[in-house]
């Protein structure tokens, strides 16, 4: 666990210090998308990575968080900081509700029950238009702010501030899943994943684990969610949609399924990847594509795994342990 | 309202045809392979465009399209199970899911950037003229696509029940050690099945054009679509997929027609939500002995 554990450290501090070299708007926004994805990311990954389920339908619990937080602070009035934690506690109740019905099947069955409660939330919300207000969406979301009494402390006019914020959403999301996945849960867990019927014989009950992190990953899309809203201002249906889906899949494959720094790398890598292709105008998706096919054919464990790759070819320092978590 | 009801239903087994064609090409790779091919939807709008370009561009025969079409969507098949699936065979399902997601996303944005983005008909040689049956208005390219597509079922059926090869397809998808140790070449006959499966999205993609039009943005749809009937036939069963994909079609003809055509598309994954929960062995085939 320090391997990873260190690393992890580097990089917060380095994150901490940017905004005070780097000021550029355009940059803060590429870097507090990096931030967002890796909640995003990594909130997925508790459930694929971990347990080893494919789901499908977690961008539903990313889509509850978008509106729950726009439906509670324009339609309701509430404050933005209330929202944000009902926005993870609605989600996680969907993923309580979702995953009770749905964590009894598993393999494709698994994959394709998730997929088709997304669809479904996706069509509901598209049609229910005296609710969630249809294709048409929720714009002029609310910025949050702090206030201390009774004056306004941090407005959040500047990207800086989306900033901060979305950093303390990616420590709370990895220190939660550190605990998480180094906790007896999470050993439990990764048996599950690896052989459900030994796990079973030594009295890991899979149901109840994969529970835990169904409802959790639910979490933290909720509160990815509500970060979204808020920073992008307007929410769809397009959340719920397969965009988003296939966005953090892809995210937590590159980067390395069942590792903490994996969806980390993987978002940074993903979004600045999609941003740079711009160059290439049209053909831009096609390449992605490709290099999407290439990197999972030659990087079947994500970039994570580069240093043991190139280790066992003597090519990097360090005795040729292999090791994910 | 009785022959406005026959005609929803003669309308809903045209769209039917073209998810049983699809479903049943799914049911082999999702079904028996076990590969979650999300370029599904991606093979049959290719089918389709495939055509466009020998149909209308190049200016071959219709049929003879459709035999090009056949034997290309075939070729590249076997190579994108050489290429992209044999090397992740027996891996976690995610590696699989992932590189047909990427060859979705380099499939459809290869096509919009050359097909572009305005829906084409095919140039089938078939007349406007409607034909009457009694109170049933039908056209005859909807006509062909029932027949080719009923056609195209049944050659798959007996080439699984009564050739060599079908009997190796089934030796490897029931047993695969076992058939590999009576001699059966396992790898060829995985190969072969992605190319079948996929030839076979590319005949829907066809006719489609033939009697609609070629769109590649419908391909996502029709993704979610063929898994929705494969999973309503259950899963490795292939008349379950044809049976699932005439139903869903009639299905939603009937309710877009009588109730709502907004919900419509919410009927078949209620339904796959339903069934997974309650009869996941599909709807047609007896409760499994246990």
């Amino acid at each position: 666990m320090s391997s990873q554990r260190l690393p992890l450290l580097a990089l917060l501090a380095a994150a901490i210090a940017l905004p005070l070299v780097f000021r550029g708007e355009y940059f803060m926004h590429l870097m507090i998308m990096v931030l967002f994805y890796t909640v995003l990311a990594s909130s997925l990954n508790i459930v694929t990575g971990y347990i080893g389920q494919l789901s499908l339908g977690h961008a539903a619990f990313f889509g509850i968080g978008c509106y729950a937080a726009a439906m509670l602070t324009l339609d309701a009035g509430w404050s933005v900081w209330t929202a944000m934690i009902i926005a993870g506690l609605a989600a996680a109740v969907a993923g309580f509700v979702i995953g009770y019905i749905t964590l009894r099947l598993d393999g494709h069955y698994f994959v394709l029950i998730t997929l088709a409660f997304a669809e479904v939330l996706r069509l509901v919300v598209i049609n229910w238009e005296e609710v969630t207000r249809g294709p048409l969406g929720f714009p002029n979301i609310p910025r949050p702010s702090i206030v201390l009494g009774g004056e306004v402390m941090v407005d959040f006019s500047s990207k800086t501030h989306f900033y901060y914020v979305a950093l303390v959403l990616v420590v709370i999301t990895l220190w939660a899943k550190h605990r998480f996945v180094y906790s007896a849960m999470g050993r439990a867990s990764v048996a599950i994943r690896e052989n459900p019927r030994l796990a079973q014989s030594v009295g890991i009950d899979p149901f109840y684990y994969s529970m835990v992190a169904f409802v959790l990953g639910a979490f933290f899309a909720g509160l990815s969610g509500w970060f979204y809203a808020h920073y992008i201002s307007y929410v769809g249906p397009d959340v719920y949609g397969f965009g988003f889906m296939v966005t953090m899949l892809i995210m937590i494959a590159v980067g390395g399924r069942g590792t903490i720094v994996g969806p980390v790398i993987g978002a940074a890598i993903i979004t600045i990847v999609v941003e740079e292709l711009r160059f290439a105008r049209e053909i831009r998706l096609s390449l992605f594509g490709l290099l999407l096919m290439l990197s999972i054919l030659f990087f079947p464990r994500g970039l994570v795994s580069v240093p043991d790759l190139l280790r066992r070819r003597g090519w990097w320092p360090g005795a040729g342990k292999t090791g994910t978590a | 309202m009785l022959d406005v009801a026959l005609q929803f239903l003669v309308n809903g087994l045209v769209t039917g045809s073209f998810y049983a064609l699809m479903a049943l090409g799914l049911a082999m790779i999702f079904g028996l392979m076990e590969v979650v091919n999300f370029a599904h939807g991606e093979f049959f709008v290719m089918g389709g465009v495939v055509a466009y370009a020998f149909c209308n561009v190049l200016g071959v025969d219709f049929y003879l399209t459709i035999v090009i079409v056949v034997a290309l969507m075939f070729a590249f098949g076997a190579a994108t199970d050489y290429l992209l699936i044999r090397p992740l065979r027996g891996q976690h399902l995610l590696s699989t899911a992932l590189v047909t997601i990427g060859l979705s996303i380099f499939l459809i944005n290869t096509m919009l950037l050359t097909f572009g983005t305005s829906p084409q008909g095919l140039d089938a040689p078939f007349s406007r003229k409607p034909i009457i049956i009694g109170e049933i208005v039908i056209t005859e390219g909807r006509l062909f696509a029932i027949v080719v597509g009923a056609v195209a079922i049944v050659a798959t059926h007996i080439l699984i029940q009564k050739t060599r090869l079908g009997r190796a397809m089934r030796a490897t998808f029931q047993q695969k050690e076992a058939a590999a140790l009576v001699g059966v070449n396992v790898e060829r006959v995985y190969t072969l099945t992605f190319a079948l499966g996929t030839a076979m999205a590319a005949i829907a993609g066809v006719l489609l054009g033939a009697v609609f039009v070629i769109h590649p943005s419908t391909a996502e749809l029709a993704t979610l679509k063929a898994f929705v009937v494969v999973i309503l036939g259950g899963m490795t069963n292939l008349p379950g997929a044809v049976a699932g994909g005439l139903l869903l079609g009639v299905v939603e003809s009937l309710w877009g027609g009588f109730v709502s055509t907004g919900y419509m598309d919410v009927i078949g994954f209620a339904l796959v939500i339903f069934i997974l929960l309650f009869r996941p062995y599909g709807l047609f085939a007896p409760r499994p002995g246990r």
